[in-house]
């Protein structure tokens, strides 16, 4: 090479040199802009990111608050028991698991079964499953001797949910059950998938509210998870543990109820079906609520036989149906009060106008007969006399002159046809039958027979029973309605309202009341059988509800054969007459009379009640 | 009897500091791991020594051995591969007295080394037989690697040949005829010569967020281990990222991650500060090198160390796909480092000697 050529290549490599080097520089530009931006334009981003990566959150079950009656006796409460836990993700063959616990610990086949059977998806959930509860001292000993083979068991303190009254309370308490992670409001506090390794303090793990009050007030119930935030690696692995927030335990509820006066009420019932409930007149609280018949609440909470639960679900009685609050039962006689005051607010009659009953009430329309209870013929009376004996011909008249929409506003203002109940669960808000409902679902017109049977409060007509307990409360108050409700910390505080009746005056309410507790006092009264077991005064009305429609007495007697058939007694009351504290609806399924078959049941609830 | 020391001051403290730095955060990388820290110091006191031992003769030796040194590195690296130990399922290691030796870092510096001697004294432009020829042992070492498999240093290694080749002189036609022919076959080199994860982590690149807990996984944490460093750091010791796992291959591949996330942004400054001061003063010693063939190797070593880095980084921020390159300097691995001590001390060499130029 010359010097010429040396001088070119020399050129040629400073320049190509460039070039590579101008390459680099670019990267190196890009490089700096790239970790400037990740490193301080998207700083919060990916420190946030971080922060996610090293700490795992996971939940602390707080206990449920209990359910108290209103002198803060326990009805529901927790019970702590030493149950053999284990970790189903642990456990590779569940039959040869078992096979190795049962040397150790007896199992009985059911504890087998419901273990098999949750077995599946709560490994899916990695959650705790309990084995056995309510481990007794010497199996304790026995495994923890042992404990070191099984490390997917363990003895660990659990909670129960327990109720005190097993059957009692069961359609207003409620239960708890197995609840899903996504169900809780917490979700949003923790990650999906920490709810596996979550703290429990329940044998059952994660429970809520299925129904009745646990359901209603399940939120403050509950309580606040805690949270155990620890320092996780790349594994999932805990490194340690950060810091501790302990939960938050629900809240207490004091309820209305009482459990002194459920009690009798149950006991009062007994056997039959039906319903009672208690209202405190001055709150419109719910003292008793009782529905039969009824289901075991811990067996529910607590693992129920896959046998047990089939034949509470296919029992012809509907155990898990509450009566109380869902059963629609023709109101009868009990309705007459409130038709003699439709008729007097009206100025259709006045306490003496007297009319005859013949027995029957025949439609001037087309003839059609209307008979009274047992056919009775009472001859020219009042309304005071109508409502003693409960003349079916007086108060038929009445709905007859009046109108099927002038009945049913006045039914609505005394809270027929609409819930009445403001923390109770599925409610059933009755019917209060109009033309329009009838052309609608029967696809019929309205004829005045159907306004007269509503009269006697039989035909389309339907109410619960809590209906007739909040409509008593209201006669009992001369007017002032108030929602009924069950969790104490409610009263006073839901408005009461007057129920607007121009031209029915305190005057009539007197009357109203002294005609109520004639029918306990009186010799004709259709509840006098219960009137010399009392030291203090009644005010009631009995009722018969017709399951279906007859003509006469002898039809009846026929039919009653069949027990299903037979009438329902019915008796709304309050008591005492003079200062009214509860108010009273009881209703027996095909218990045939009011007076004799409701009444004491009423009597004895009140009695305990009103006792000093 | 010893006259003279050659050296280059600029070059030895960037060196060392890189060197030194990098021990530092290996520290922290390797959590604490006292013999791994130890043995990588070891190497770096091996290395310096190295790097003074072969500053020393004049940089002659070095081209009348150039075809010597090839072909010993190329057998070493058969060695490696038919009777080395498979780690990982590669086979590119030689273990000799305890220490693993991986001979495939060593054709970073004999092929361009051997290049230069071959194309020192050729006309410009580089006809096409001697281009033939240096393509010819491109190719032979770059598949002498590829085929252990090692993918990330062949590649280097033939950038280091091709960087040789483009600064000897290599036509522009050529040059383009080869940028079009790739154009146009890389929809084949993805179909076909490329393996599935490969392609898996050119897709991953594109979108991380589509198999976060797969290929994607090791992009994402280390991003994130970068970004939440922010501007200081969270302190040294102090990376979660790091120390909990997050992040992967701490102590190779993704090291620099390590830095940014204990360090912060005034740490990747500080590092590239070093880079570049190590980068400018060789850029400035190849271009006044004494002769064509120190310049060409001093700019075949330095340009492909500036790649290697910026690759590097490219790919743990994300810029890139993961091709497996060590960081030089930080990341873990005797070999690598010494072979960057050696490469500095044949720069010393060539840059600190004077040309004896004949009448």
């Amino acid at each position: 090479m010359d010097f010429h050529e040396r001088q070119l290549e020399r050129q040629s490599f400073t320049q190509r040199s460039l070039l590579v080097a101008s390459l680099l520089l670019i990267f190196i530009v890009v490089i700096l802009f790239r970790t400037f931006s990740l490193q301080i334009s998207n700083f919060t981003e990916f420190d946030k990111a971080s922060l996610d990566n090293r700490t795992y959150s996971v939940p602390v079950q707080p206990l449920r608050g209990k359910i108290l009656d209103r002198n803060g006796e326990v009805i529901s409460e927790n019970i702590a028991t030493f149950d053999l836990v284990t970790t189903p993700r642990d456990v590779k063959d569940v039959d040869e698991f078992l096979e190795k616990i049962e040397k150790i610990i007896d199992l009985d086949k059911d504890e087998i079964d419901l273990y098999i059977k949750n077995f599946n998806s709560k490994a899916f959930f990695n959650r705790e499953l309990v084995l056995k509860k309510n481990l007794s001292e010497i199996e304790i000993a026995r495994f923890e001797v042992r404990g070191f083979e099984h490390k997917e068991a363990f003895v660990g303190k659990r909670f129960r949910r327990v109720s005190r009254y097993d059957e009692i309370f069961s359609h207003v308490l409620g239960y708890t059950g197995s609840a899903r992670e996504n169900n809780l409001d917490e979700q949003n506090r923790f990650r999906s998938n920490s709810w596996r390794d979550a703290v429990f303090s329940y044998a059952n793990g994660l429970i809520e509210g299925k129904a009745g009050l646990e359901k209603t007030y399940n939120q403050s119930l509950t309580g606040t998870f805690g949270i155990k935030q620890f320092e996780v690696d790349a594994r999932g692995r805990l490194v340690k543990e950060l810091s501790y927030t302990p939960p938050i335990n629900g809240e207490n509820i004091l309820t209305t109820l009482d459990i002194d006066a459920q009690k009798v009420a149950a006991n009062q019932l007994g056997k039959r079906k039906g319903s009672i409930v208690v209202v405190d007149v001055e709150t419109g609280g719910i003292v008793a609520i009782y529905s039969y018949p009824t289901f075991s609440v811990n067996k529910m909470a607590n693992g129920i036989s896959q046998l047990d639960y089939e034949d509470l679900i296919n029992d012809p009685d509907k155990p898990f149906f509450d009566r109380s609050v869902a059963g629609r039962y023709p109101p009868a006689s009990t309705i007459k009060p409130l038709v003699g005051i439709h008729a007097l607010n009206r100025g259709q009659i006045s306490w003496t106008t007297k009319i005859d009953d013949p027995g029957f009430f025949e439609l001037p329309e087309d003839g059609r007969i209307f008979r009274s209870w047992g056919e009775i013929a009472h001859g020219l009376i009042n309304l005071n006399q109508a409502l003693i004996r409960s003349s079916n011909t007086y108060f038929f008249n009445l709905a007859y002159n009046s109108g099927i929409n002038e009945l049913a506003d006045d039914f609505e203002k005394f809270g027929f046809g609409s819930t009445v109940c403001v923390d109770c669960i599925l409610e059933d808000g009755g019917l209060v039958p109009r033309p329009q409902w009838k052309m609608n679902n029967l696809n019929f017109g309205w004829f005045k027979g159907d306004t007269v049977n509503i009269g006697v409060g039989q035909g389309y007509i339907s109410a619960t029973p809590i209906q007739l307990a909040h409509y008593t409360a209201a006669l009992a108050n001369k007017g002032t309605k108030k929602p009924l409700f069950l969790n104490n910390s409610l009263s006073g505080k839901i408005p009461s309202s007057e129920i607007e009746l121009e031209n029915f005056n305190q005057r009539d309410w007197r009357l109203l009341h002294k005609a109520m507790e004639s029918v306990v006092e009186s010799d004709y009264g259709t509840a006098r059988r219960i009137r010399d077991q009392k030291d203090f005064l009644i005010a009631a009305k009995t009722g018969t509800g017709e399951i279906i429609s007859l003509d006469s007495r002898e039809e009846y007697e026929r039919i009653r054969e069949d027990q299903g058939l037979r009438d329902h007694a019915i008796i709304v009351a309050f008591a005492p007459a003079e200062k009214p504290k509860y108010a009273v609806s009881v209703i027996i399924e095909n218990g045939e009379s009011g007076g004799s078959v409701a009444g004491p049941v009423a009597l004895n609830t009140l009695k305990e009640l009103l006792k000093e | 009897m010893i006259k003279k020391i050659y050296l280059d001051p600029y070059i030895f403290i960037g060196i060392s500091l890189l060197a030194m730095v990098g021990v530092l955060i290996l520290f922290s990388a390797s959590e604490g791991d006292t013999t791994i820290v130890f043995k990588q110091s070891i190497y770096v006191v091996l290395g310096l020594i190295l790097f003074l031992f072969v500053s020393q003769p004049d940089p002659d030796i070095y081209r009348r051995f150039s075809p010597l040194i090839l072909f010993g590195t190329l057998v070493l690296v058969f060695i490696a591969y038919f009777f080395g130990p498979e780690i990982n399922g590669a086979r590119r290691w030689i273990r000799l007295f305890g220490f693993s030796f991986q001979p495939s870092e060593l054709l970073k510096i004999s092929l361009p080394l051997f290049l230069a001697s071959f194309l020192f004294d050729k006309k410009l432009p580089i006809n096409a037989k001697q281009t033939a020829i240096s393509i010819f042992f491109i190719l032979a070492c770059f598949l002498s690697v590829y085929i252990q498999p090692d993918l990330g240093t062949g590649l280097l290694i033939a950038a280091s040949g091709f960087l040789v080749l483009f600064l000897a002189g290599l036509s522009w036609v050529f040059i383009g005829i080869t940028i079009a022919a790739i154009l146009i076959f890389s929809p084949f080199i993805w179909n076909n010569l490329l393996e599935p994860f490969q392609r898996d982590r050119i897709w991953t690149l594109f979108n991380p967020e589509s198999d976060p807990y797969g290929s994607g996984w090791n992009i994402i944490q280390s991003k994130i281990a970068i970004g939440s460093g922010g501007f200081f750091g969270k302190g040294y010791g102090e990376g979660s990222q790091t120390h909990l796992n997050f992040l992967p291959e701490t102590q190779t591949d993704f090291i620099f991650s390590v830095l940014a996330e204990e360090f912060g942004f005034i740490g990747v400054l500080l590092l590239l500060f070093l880079y570049a001061l190590v980068l400018l003063r060789t850029f400035y010693l190849a271009v006044n090198a004494r002769d064509r063939f120190c310049r060409l190797v001093i700019g075949g070593f330095i340009f492909t160390f500036g790649f290697n880095v910026m690759i590097n980084l490219a790919m743990v921020i994300g810029l890139i796909p993961v091709v497996g390159m060590p960081l030089p300097f930080f990341s873990r691995g005797g070999t690598s480092l010494l072979s960057i001590f050696l490469m500095f001390g044949i720069i010393t060499s060539m840059s600190t000697h004077k040309k004896f130029i004949p009448k």
